[in-house]
């Protein structure tokens, strides 16, 4: 069966997908993706689950985030200055982030 | 691992699940984290009623949105604290709901009246990301994950409410007084937010000794201060004489505690104010009206747990 | 019907047309703006916190989509004040299905209720793609993107919540309360109106047409679910006023409404009186500028 590996650099960061493995059951795919996925990368901790138990939705399946204006729900729709760092930096990723989206969608 | 190691390797996300946690670490985090996502659905509990007043088409579906996000935030935070293996999050909901789970005082008071929204939505939410932001360093991995989240989305909901605050005190003479005196009732809780001086304050040294959190509440308290006081004034917000704030040289504030009600402030601790009363008790009547799903879903649950192809272990 | 002539825009239409666009058009606003009002109520009340968010979504998508068809009455002239928050509470459109208060705890109600607007929604909206009034057709798609999660979300609810006995007989008794309320989306608000609304192509289906294609939808798929629909009563062919499934007193589409109704409207639009506003904040950008 088909195992996808995960893959976090560091402690304390997010585990991402990196690719995916051929084994009999999760020990061995545990110990094939660390040859595979965690011989170069620089590598923290691997995670594996069986492919088949990974469920899906997509762009083909679904419109995320909505296809009429929900700009109501960022930061960059109030014209205000920010009140604190915390608030400023917040909003930068909130800007960033429906760039990408917007991108996503064209 | 024993709490001695803890100390040591103590920094920003270092333990995991995976991680072998001393039982007092792991309780520790486990009552900070379960406070915060007990907040956010009781802060959401407060706001709600302002989905349906709100004065427009748009403040609605922004009030929506923020009372959307906060539960998304409860439900990231009970993760990061079921994460822990002290208690599950059916658990904790359930203490929430009896009365034994406890969250920030400001939510244990009524809110009455559109001009109290940005009380909340502008200056608790504001303290709140204050602290969330030094939450990202916090020692427990998962909680440090959930605050990337819930700040990300969080910058939505202090301007959302300073637009609010900027809208009333631009308004009708009416509107403005109506503000100011909604800002005096709340304005002493708000300061209370961050709880007693550190030397009053039970549980800090354990966490910030084992990295649960990385600033103090005085610490905390002062950047807050710092910089919502200048916008308080902007807006034309006149801040009440009391609790007396002095502004030390280097810019930081001491506030005079004698001037706060603390007994109030114990008692709600306490969950034992009127408004607390209130408040859970409406939860636990709305929560056990949909228990009957949650139990459908479980035996659909069950069932269904055997059509799923297992995977070879 | 498809063959109509295309409408004039917003400015130059005579009065009789102008007339049955804004009535169309108060249909499909005040129905998505009161479902929503509704909907909303389950907001840190749903049965879990996954719930409670994806039900606070698509109460924030039909709310957007009130604000697409509100922004086109006001090309028309009368501002949002005038078409939601001073508009007297007896001359609003909406389908009585979607001013009903809900039960507490009653989680059978809203998803029942989702899944009868959302299928006749999907009608109606079908109905308007090719609307001979461009301002209409234009924002169509838009707000089709969004009804696939709905319908998807409400029947996936259904299919879980009729496994079981006390579900089934949540999901029934919602469903012999709502049904006849379900009914009033197609009731017409003035007969003469409806049918210029037909004659002008603004939308492609009749009334009549739109709730047989919904009852040939939704009866099978109920009574698959081992609901039953007193459907054994109602005339081979559906005709318009519905002989065989009652409806009830308040249609809302010619203003009748329930008494609930207007402690509903009483609650919106509380804050606005208290503050004696005339105005309402905009936030977003003129759709138009989208």
């Amino acid at each position: 069966m088909i195992w996808e590996v995960f893959r976090q650099e560091q402690a304390g960061d997010y585990h991402t997908h990196c690719g995916n493995v051929h084994a009999p059951d999760r020990e061995m795919a545990l110990l094939f993706a660390e040859i595979q996925h965690g011989r170069r990368k620089p590598t923290n901790s691997l995670w594996v689950a069986p492919q088949e138990e990974i469920g899906e939705v997509d762009t083909e399946d679904a419109e995320f985030g909505g296809t009429t204006d929900k700009s109501y729900r960022w930061a960059q729709t109030y014209s205000f200055e920010a009140a604190a760092e915390e608030v400023a930096e917040s909003e930068n990723e909130q800007v960033q982030a429906e760039a990408e989206r917007q991108r996503g969608d064209d | 691992m024993d709490i001695e190691e803890v100390k040591q390797r103590a920094g920003p996300r270092e333990f995991s699940p995976k991680d072998d946690l001393p039982e007092k670490y792991r309780k520790a985090a486990t009552r900070m984290i379960q406070f915060h996502a007990n907040s956010e659905i009781m802060g959401a509990y407060l706001e709600r009623p302002f989905i349906r007043e709100a004065p427009s088409l748009d403040r609605k579906l922004a009030f929506s949105a923020k009372v959307q996000d906060e539960i998304g935030h409860g439900q990231l935070l009970y993760r990061a604290a079921e994460s822990l293996g002290i208690k599950d999050r059916e658990q904790m909901l359930d203490e929430l709901a009896n009365g034994e789970g406890k969250f920030l005082n400001c939510f244990h008071y009524p809110m009455d009246s559109w001009v109290e929204t940005p009380m909340i939505a502008f200056f608790v939410d504001g303290a709140a990301m204050r602290r969330q932001a030094t939450l990202k360093q916090s020692s427990w991995e998962p909680y440090a994950h959930a605050m990337d989240k819930v700040c990300f989305e969080e910058g939505f909901h202090v301007k959302h409410g300073e637009a609010i605050l900027y809208e009333l005190m631009t308004g009708s003479k009416s509107e403005q007084e109506r503000t100011q005196a909604a800002f005096e009732k709340w304005w002493p809780r708000i300061i209370q937010f961050f709880g007693p001086t550190d030397d009053k304050s039970t549980h800090h040294d354990f966490s910030a000794d084992v990295g649960l959190k990385t600033m103090t509440n005085d610490e905390l308290r002062n950047a807050f201060l710092n910089a919502y006081i200048p916008k308080a004034e902007k807006y034309g917000l006149e801040i009440p004489d009391t609790p007396r704030i002095r502004e030390n040289d280097d810019g930081t504030y001491e506030v005079e505690e004698d001037d706060l009600d603390w007994d109030e402030f114990f008692t709600i601790a306490k969950n034992d104010a009127p408004g607390s009363h209130e408040q859970i008790g409406k939860r636990n009547r709305t929560q056990e009206a949909v228990e009957w799903v949650r139990n459908s879903m479980d035996g659909w649950e069950s069932k269904s747990a055997g059509k799923t192809p297992q995977a070879a272990d | 019907m498809a063959s109509a002539e295309q409408l004039a825009g917003p400015d130059e239409l005579s009065e009789e047309e102008q007339e049955a666009v804004e009535t169309l058009l108060f249909r499909l606003a005040d129905d998505e703006f009161v479902v929503a009002e509704r909907y909303t109520e389950w907001q840190v009340r749903a049965p879990t916190l996954e719930s409670d968010l994806a039900l606070a979504n698509i109460a924030q998508d039909e709310l957007g989509h009130a604000r697409l068809w509100y922004d086109l009455l006001q090309d028309f002239g009368p501002d949002e004040p005038d078409l939601i928050w001073e508009r007297p509470a007896g001359e609003w459109r909406h389908s009585t299905l979607t001013e009903l208060p809900f039960d507490e705890g009653d989680w059978a109600d809203p998803i029942l209720r989702s899944y009868l607007y959302d299928v006749a929604e999907e009608i109606r909206l079908e109905a308007l793609v090719d609307s001979s009034y461009a301002r209409i057709r234009d924002r169509v798609g838009k707000i089709q993107g969004e009804e696939d999660y709905h319908r998807e979300h409400a029947e996936n609810w259904l299919e879980r919540l009729t496994d079981d006995d006390e579900g089934t007989r949540r999901v029934q008794q919602a469903l012999d309360k709502l049904l006849p309320y379900a009914l009033t989306i197609f009731a017409p608000a003035d007969e003469e109106i409806e049918a210029r609304i037909d004659e002008l192509g603004l939308r492609t289906m009749s009334l009549a047409d739109m709730r047989e294609e919904w009852l040939d939808t939704v009866v099978p798929y109920l009574e698959g679910l081992g609901l039953s629909v007193d459907e054994a009563e109602l005339p081979e062919q559906y005709d318009t006023h519905h002989e065989g499934l009652e409806l009830p007193d308040e249609l809302g589409r010619d203003q009748s409404h329930t008494d609930d109704w207007d402690d509903l409207y009483d609650e919106f639009t509380n804050t606005y009186r208290d503050l004696d506003r005339s105005e309402a904040t905009r936030i977003m950008k003129d759709p138009d500028e989208e």
